[in-house]
């Protein structure tokens, strides 16, 4: 049959439940808001990396699900996050994307955090240490030892990324959250400090999850020129996707033929420790960070939810601390060929993003999206899609093909 | 290498506004009809985020030319870009042949095919906030690009371009 008439659009696939969705969920104001609350508030989120912090009293600043949070390192070198709210009277205390404590501020002393507005501080520990006039306007009914920064989970791990969790109570934590996820890359990873040379971000209109789609699933490699004519091989149609626990894929790796695309070159000189020439792998972890390595420069994407159709996707890139000026550029061009803003696919897969979000606005006609390709959970399956929306479901206790009700388990599959 | 008998200055001016113009036009192997052999382009920015220079962009002559050969088979945004251009400074070395310039550009998107074209086409948005830093040869009466250092103040770049700016 050929095209449909609306009923027949708007039937349901001749598919398994658990392999398409519903639109709603990438539109619906209420979902999206539900989705702050019970999973942008509850999970472990990388926020920055460590090296942008490198030294005492060094700060960065970021949200998660709107509430804004700053992260700094101690003067006993330990990194830490709290809210970035005064208890006073809510101000924002740290207006900057990063700086240094070491610097003192208009209203405030060096080696404190001061909220600027009436110039209470707090120390490196989240410790308010001074309530400018605290006796005269207090008297004894509230003293500094009564107030302090909202401390949040926060540690470093799995290649000196930051991760933090609004949740003082996790439904795990961050090495049984990510460990297993991360077990492909652990070693690589953790070998030696890693650095960032690369940021930037892009805000796009779409939901969230169509950017963890996107960087889920490989089918959509036939947009890529590059990928195609550097890939598409036995090898790369062999790279299995593993699901893991808590929502997250791996994408198993191959050997990329970078010289395939004229003007590009091997990577193999500059592989990361323990990886054979020109691997690529990825890590996709729910609910939608993505650690991306393709042999000499690590990739690693930060979506901030803004709306239900829009997002902020913060881009860096990684390479070795140790790195001379001369492999650092070679490594920065690498990356940015590829994975940068002016290179070859990131401009692709933005645009793809961007597509689907224009047919997906609050308000749409909900229709179905389809992930129900099976190839032995090899690159073009969708299998790491459907794992992922087995979680959300599970995360909201929403149906993903039918968000109205609520979720159960899909009855298990051979194949998956 | 004996003193240089043209106005150096006028030449370069001219062909930072002549090159503007091919760009603009995406008249890319005119425009690096105008660069030397061994000119160097980059796209770089100061992150504040990471406290570090960023570059997004860095490609000999040979490379750039592989890039633009090479756009027909990519996807794209094809929304126009339009440079406004206005060189600040040039300073001539009149012994050495060479020139650098500095220009402010600002590089607006006039969007074509980029999101959903029913509504959106046809506007113009602004996409790049920035600076040329040029150098020259000048040679037979002729300025000749040796490196282009685009410096822009954006990190937020959102679908970003295939093009060179």
């Amino acid at each position: 049959m050929a095209a449909k008439n609306h009923r027949q659009w708007l039937a349901e696939p001749a598919l398994k439940p658990n392999e398409w969705v519903d639109s709603r969920i990438y539109s619906d104001p209420q979902i999206f808001e539900e989705e702050l609350e019970k999973i942008f508030k509850k999970a472990w989120i990388p926020v920055c990396h460590e090296s942008e912090l490198p030294n005492a009293y060094d700060f960065r600043t970021m949200s998660i699900a709107g509430e804004p949070i700053i992260v700094c390192r101690g003067p006993d070198n330990e990194v830490r996050a709290f809210l970035n709210v005064c208890p006073h009277r809510g101000m924002i205390i740290e207006r900057r994307a990063s700086g240094s404590f070491l610097e003192g501020q208009p209203s405030g002393n060096p080696k404190r955090m001061t909220c600027m507005f009436h110039a209470w501080q707090y120390d490196l520990r989240g410790n308010c240490v001074y309530i400018s006039r605290e006796k005269e306007g207090y008297q004894e009914r509230l003293r500094k030892e009564d107030v302090g920064l909202r401390r949040l989970r926060c540690e470093v791990k799995f290649g000196g990324f930051v991760w933090v969790n609004l949740d003082d109570n996790p439904q795990a934590s961050l090495e049984d959250w990510a460990g297993p996820a991360f077990t492909c890359l652990r070693k690589t990873l953790d070998a030696e400090p890693l650095e960032v040379f690369h940021y930037h971000k892009a805000i796009v209109n779409a939901n969230y999850k169509l950017w963890h789609d996107t960087n889920c699933e490989f089918y959509h490699d036939f947009m890529h020129y590059h990928n195609r004519v550097t890939g598409f091989n036995d090898a790369y149609f062999a790279r299995k996707n593993e699901a893991f626990q808590h929502g997250h894929v791996v994408v198993g790796t191959f050997e990329v033929k970078y010289e395939n695309y004229e003007g590009f070159e091997s990577r193999a000189a500059l592989s990361f420790p323990h990886l054979p020439p020109n691997q690529w792998y990825m890590i996709d972890m729910f609910p939608g960070m993505n650690f991306n390595l393709r042999g000499s420069a690590l990739r690693c994407d930060i979506v901030t939810p803004l709306a239900p159709d829009k997002v902020m996707i913060e881009f860096r890139g990684l390479g070795l601390k140790r790195d001379t000026v001369e492999e650092r550029q070679t490594r920065v061009n690498h990356h940015n060929s590829i994975w940068g803003p002016f290179g070859r696919n990131l401009h692709e897969d933005l645009l793809g993003v961007q597509g689907q979000g224009t047919t997906m606005k609050p308000g749409s006609e909900p229709r179905r999206i389809l992930h129900g390709r099976h190839e032995n959970q090899t690159i073009h399956d969708e299998n790491g899609m459907r794992h992922y929306y087995q979680e959300w479901g599970r995360w909201m206790n929403r149906q993903p093909n039918n968000p109205d009700l609520p979720y159960a388990e899909p009855m298990p599959v051979a194949a998956e | 290498m004996g003193r240089l008998n043209v106005d150096a200055a006028a030449l370069v001016r001219d062909t930072i506004y002549r090159s503007t113009i091919l760009l603009d036009r995406q008249d890319w192997n005119e425009w690096l009809a105008h660069c030397d052999d061994q000119f160097q382009y980059a796209i770089r920015s100061w992150s504040p985020e990471i406290n570090k220079d960023v570059t997004y962009l860095a490609l000999d002559r040979q490379g750039l030319a592989s890039m633009v050969k090479l756009l027909p088979k990519h996807n794209t945004d094809h929304s126009p870009l339009t440079r406004h251009t206005s060189v600040y400074t040039v300073d001539v070395d009149e012994a050495a042949h060479s020139a650098k310039a500095v220009s402010s550009v600002i590089v607006y998107q006039n969007l074509l095919d980029g999101i959903n074209s029913h509504i959106d086409a046809g506007e113009s948005r602004l996409f790049l906030v920035g600076k040329y830093l040029d150098a020259f040869k000048i040679e037979n009466n002729k300025a000749k690009f040796v490196s282009r250092e685009v410096r822009i103040e954006n990190r937020r770049l959102d679908k970003g371009s295939h093009w060179p700016i």
